[in-house]
Parts: structure tokens; sequence; C-alpha cells
């Protein structure tokens, strides 16, 4: 019955390694890279040497914009992604040929193309005839790009549940979308949110592409005072530590989640 | 025991998966409080038949009836006739993501639009009735499987549905646990329940059934009292699938 099947994990897998409590290598490589991180950040901001510390906060200082807009990019393009992922992978399991075949072309495409091009081709290519902000053309290559990904996730945990459970929810007088959502999903979220997390890590990190565009994110602000400054070490080495810190942060949340999740099912 | 408004009305249905027949040209008719056992060697379409009745498999031809809808016509609400129809299944099918209780209630309240209260003290009430209510709490994950087909029997209860259907509900079960599912069984036929049950269980034909129904290669081959089944079966294949189970 369900019970094997429960168990699977999905790894997309290009985000940061999800730490878990089972896995004691990756949980303590996470507490050491964590530490060091922000004990690196500590340090170069309150380096005993004024000169160096107070370059270092004016750095940071002039990059707190970008952060704000990275994780404005990330969080726009992962809500559109997991909204486009979950309608792509119901349409992956469609018995309805043609919206299987839309949906699976999608991914195939999508997956086919570099992100950077993904990104060049919406803003310059498409651009000629309609004109977008670089933001909106940014969030909308990220969001269709992670979106096939997303698809692909959501179809493997959807498809994880067992169909008795569609059939109980159906014989009591649920309709698809009520059991989808009261049913299916509920259960099909513990498959699903890891590699979502994972996903979320990913984006997060791929949105550096996005400076290209002249989106003025945490890389773009990065490359703006560098340029001028010519501080290429000081204001790099920051961006990096900037880029670790709220990933591992990230992972660290993404497997808290996962363990309350997981909770119902060791009672 | 038919009577001239039956409750269910199957006339002619047939169904195909591929080259394989699972109905053929069956016709039956079931009274208003009447219970029917359907039993039959695997694959001769006694399942198939009894997940039509709710539309869970589809018929290619034929004319199905339930509660005076036709519950083929695409114009009908197919989730409304649902609601009147409660299913046990030999799985259970239990929701693992909801408690005992939550299990019970989740489709009065969603669809029934009961306040949580109300269906949670009729839940309770059921849960007594299959002798299950110290379990309220659990998770199905927690409980045996004879607890799991109890609390599933109670789950398409808590619907209020005007017939159950059982298909093959003790048949995943460790043998000391199918008397505890069939004692709930028979309790339910005793109240008046309208009841169509595929089942293997003789004992339990004979206990509550109005009519026995046997079933090969997709039809029906002989329709009968549990005497008439123990006593004089006629049909040669009825004789032999007789001597099998018993």
């Amino acid at each position: 019955m369900a019970e094997e099947k429960k168990k699977v994990r999905i790894d997309v897998g290009d985000g940061a390694a999800i730490p878990s409590k089972s896995d004691k290598g990756l949980f303590s490589a996470w507490l050491l890279s964590f530490f060091l991180a922000v004990g690196a950040l500590l340090l170069l901001l309150f380096y005993p040497d004024p000169e160096v510390s107070d370059k270092y906060q004016e750095i940071l200082v002039f990059l707190a914009d970008g952060i704000v807009i990275t994780f404005q990019v990330t969080l726009s393009s992962i809500a559109i992604a997991i909204v486009i992922g979950f309608f792509t992978g119901l349409g992956r399991l469609s018995k309805i040929w043609i919206i299987n075949l839309i949906a699976s072309t999608y991914v195939e495409v999508v997956r086919g193309i570099p992100l950077l091009v993904q990104l060049f081709y919406l803003y310059y290519a498409i651009g000629e005839f309609i004109k977008m902000p670089d933001m909106v053309a940014a969030i909308m290559a990220m969001s269709i790009c992670y979106g096939a990904y997303m698809g692909e996730v959501f179809r493997a945990g959807i498809d994880s549940i067992d169909q008795g459970q569609t059939e109980a929810a159906r014989s009591l007088g649920f309709n698809g979308a009520q059991t989808m959502m009261y049913v299916i999903l509920p259960q099909a979220w513990r498959t699903i949110l890891p590699p979502v997390g994972n996903e979320f890590i990913a984006l997060l990190k791929d949105t550096s592409l996005v400076s290209i565009l002249g989106v003025a994110d945490l890389l773009r602000r990065g490359r703006e005072y560098a340029s001028t400054s010519f501080d290429y070490f000081q204001t790099y080495t920051l961006v990096a530590i900037i880029y670790l810190i709220i990933t591992l942060i990230l992972s660290k949340l993404v497997s808290k989640m996962e363990e309350r999740l997981g909770q119902h099912d060791q009672r | 025991m038919i009577n001239d408004n039956p409750i269910i009305k199957i006339t002619n249905a047939s169904k195909s998966f591929g080259e394989l027949k699972a109905l053929d040209n069956v016709s039956l008719e079931i009274a208003q409080g009447e219970k029917v056992v359907i039993i039959g060697p695997s694959g001769s379409g006694k399942s198939t038949l009894l997940r039509a009745i709710n539309q869970l498999e589809t018929i290619d031809s034929g004319q199905l009836i339930v509660d005076g809808h036709n519950v083929c016509d695409l114009d009908e609400d197919i989730n409304a006739i649902r609601m009147e129809l409660g299913m046990v299944f030999q799985s259970f099918n239990l929701f693992p993501h909801k408690s005992v209780l939550d299990n019970l209630t989740l489709a009065p309240r969603k669809l029934r639009k009961i306040p949580r209260e109300e269906a949670e003290s009729y839940a309770m009430e059921l849960l007594a009735k299959v002798d299950i209510q110290e379990k309220a709490h659990q998770y199905p994950a927690q409980l045996s499987g004879g607890q799991k087909q109890r609390v599933a029997i109670a789950r398409a209860l808590a619907m209020n549905p005007k017939i159950m259907l059982f298909d093959e509900p003790t048949s995943a079960l460790d043998p000391e646990m199918i008397g505890e599912v069939l004692d709930v069984m028979v309790k339910l036929a005793k109240e008046g329940m309208t009841m169509v049950v595929v089942t293997h269980e003789m004992g339990f034909a004979k206990e509550v059934a109005d009519r026995v129904v046997f079933m090969d290669h997709g039809q029906i081959l002989e329709v009968g009292t549990p005497i008439h089944f123990f006593e004089n079966p006629e049909h040669p294949r009825l004789q032999k699938f007789m001597d099998q189970i018993l």
C-alpha cells in the first residue's frame, strides 16, 4: 500500500544540501559552515583596525538594497513557479492527451534551455516586441524556468499518493478539486516540500544571474560598488559570505519544516 | 423481495477492459433495505459491478439507476449521488494524515456543512457503534487492520448514506480480525441498511443476505437465497465455486 511509497524523497538537488538530524556528517558540516561564515562576517565588520572595518561596513550598507531586491525576485519567482509547477504537475498526470502534451512539452523545452539564455531571450529578444521592465522580465524568466522543474516535483509528489486515497475521497462525494485540496495535497506536501525547499535555495542563488539584465540585486550592487571603488576583493568576499549565510539559514529552515511534517509518520 | 421501486436498478450493463469483458449484459435490481451479497471467482466482474454503482468505474453501455438518479447521465451531479452511497474498500483507504475522528468528520463538515461540534459528536457515536471510540484521537497508522476497517465503515456511515457498498471488506485482514469487522456489518444489516457486499464470507451471507448473486466472466449466473446456494446450487460453475470456498 501507500506506506512504502511515502518514503520517496525527490532530490532534484542543485540547491544547498538540506541538513537532517539523521545525517550527522552533513549536520556538522552545516554548523561548521554557518559558524565560519558568521564568524568571518563579524570579524570583517568589527575588525580591530577601523580602516578595515569601516570599509566593510560601508560595503554592507551599500549592498543592503541588493539583498532586499534579491529576496523580492526570489519570493515573487518562487510563488509564481509553485503555481505554474502545480498546474504543470497536474497536466503531466492528466489523462487528457492534449493537456498532457502541452505540459510535457513545456517542461522539455524549458529544461533544455539554459536559464541565462532564457533571461536574455525574454528581456532582449521578446523585448523587441514587448518592452518590459528588467525586474518583470527577470521574475517572469525565473518563474517560467523554475515552474518546469517544480512541475516535476509536483508530478512525483502527487503521483506518490495511493490511488485508493482518491477513490475513498471521491466515493464520499468530494469532487476532483476538493479531493486534491483536502486529501491528496496535504499528503503529497511532505514529499513535495523538501525538493521545493531545494528549488527555493537554488533559485535564490540563480537570481544572481538577473544582475546581467541590470536588476539591482545583491551581485549587481556588489559590481557597482567594486567598479567605482576597485575594492574587488573586499566587495566580492562580502557578497559571497552574504549569499552563503542566507542559503545556510534557508536550508536549516527547510529541514526544520521537513521534520515537523514528517512527525505523524512516526507516531 | 423485489418490489416495484428498487433503490438500485442495473439494466444490461456492459463494460470491457480491452479484450476482457468485465461486465457482460448484467441486470440486477436491489430493493430498499435489501442485503445482497455478490460472490464469484476473482476476475468475475463482481468488484467492477459494485464500483459501477458509485461510478468509480463507468459502464460502456446499459443503464444504472441509483435512488432515482441515472448515474451514467453526465447532467446528474455524481458527487451528490455519491454522498448517499457509502463505500468500504478492501484496503481501507483511511486518510493517513488525519486522526480517526477527522477521518469521520472531514466529509460531513466540508460537504454537508455540518458544524464541527455536531459532526464530532455524531462521529463519536459512530465510533462507539463500531466499538473503537477510544482510538478517536489516534492516527490510522496506529491501528490494526480490523480497527482500520471498522473506522472505514464508520467514516462511510458519517455521511448518513442510504446504501452501503462493501468491496471485499475482509480480504486484506488477518483471520483473527475478520470477525470483528463482520460483527459490525451484521449489526448494520440488522438496523435495516441497504447493503451490497462483495465477499467470500459465506457465513456472513448466510446470516444476513436476502439474496446471493453469483458472477463469473462478467455475467450473473445465479441469484438466490443463501439457503438455495448452500443446498442446491444449480449452475455447474457455482457448484464448483461453492466446493472451493467452503
